[in-house]
């Protein structure tokens, strides 16, 4: 017997791995510092989910899918603080801004990569 | 007007209207994202004690990338505390509000600091450059560059 696939559809849900175990609404962890926006949801300049800036919702019926490893839309300090990475270019564009974190004003430096990869088991 | 600061302002409103605001601060009213009121009296040991000062925010499009401008009301039934960082015509010398400011601060975090600077206050007196600044000072505040030394020079 010979099957075609004539169609296929790939469903898959995705969650931004910011070193909390627990997934809490309430979360303070869980949103952006900035803009005060889960990590899931786009920052508020953002409408539209995409590469850059991607957003999950109840009322979607896609579920986007992105590798931590080229998803560009949050990111991570060397200091370990998360933002949305529009909210944090916006605050570093600014000159009161010194380049410097949010949270613990220490200059920022992006880190290479996530401060918690799965592998690792440091704890923010 | 739907930008990046009504929406954080209506994430903060929500916070101060389901969990209410720090001890001893009141909101009166938050009928816009451009200014909104709080009332603010220090509760415990002061030298402002049954004393209660009004708190006016006003916020740009950019709000919280740029910093809210913050002074005391002064009017025909408010003034603003008698306090070496506080200009008799409100205005607050607060390095918070200026040169320090940061995103991840809020409405409620500004007030508190506020609280905590006037509940630590030794003597009370008005800055020393006090009538000099109040002749010249623009209507608001962040149009001012202070020198959070005490001192300030105007832009």
């Amino acid at each position: 017997m010979k099957v075609h696939i004539k169609h296929w559809s790939a469903v898959a849900q995705w969650r931004w791995n910011t070193g909390n175990t627990t997934h809490d609404q309430d979360d303070e962890g869980d949103v952006c510092g900035i803009c005060r926006v889960p990590y899931e949801g786009c920052c508020p300049s953002c409408k539209m989910p995409g590469d850059d800036c991607p957003l999950i919702s109840d009322d979607l019926p896609f579920v986007f899918v992105f590798a931590f490893t080229h998803a560009r839309a949050v990111v991570w300090g060397e200091c370990s603080h998360v933002f949305h990475m529009h909210c944090l270019l916006k605050w570093l564009g600014t000159t009161a801004s010194k380049q410097q974190c949010p949270m613990d004003r220490r200059a920022w430096v992006t880190a290479e990569r996530k401060a918690n990869e799965p592998s690792s088991t440091t704890v923010s | 007007m739907t930008s990046i600061s009504s929406r954080r302002l209506r994430k903060e409103l929500n916070e101060i209207q389901a969990e209410g605001c720090p001890t001893g601060i009141t909101l009166l009213s938050a009928d816009n994202f451009e200014s909104w009121f709080f009332s603010i009296e220090i509760l415990g040991e002061s030298l402002y004690q049954g004393e209660v000062f009004k708190l006016m925010f006003r916020f740009d499009s950019n709000y919280p990338i740029s910093a809210p401008a913050v002074q005391f009301v002064v009017d025909e039934d408010s003034t603003a505390p008698v306090h070496p960082h506080v200009y008799s015509n409100g205005h607050i010398c607060a390095s918070i509000l200026g040169n320090e400011w940061s995103p991840v601060l809020s409405v409620s975090a500004v007030c508190v600091t506020l609280q905590s600077m006037l509940a630590s206050c030794k003597s009370k007196e008005r800055p020393v450059d006090n009538d000099r600044y109040v002749r010249y000072a623009p209507d608001n505040p962040k149009k001012t560059r202070f020198h959070y030394d005490g001192k300030r020079s105007m832009r």
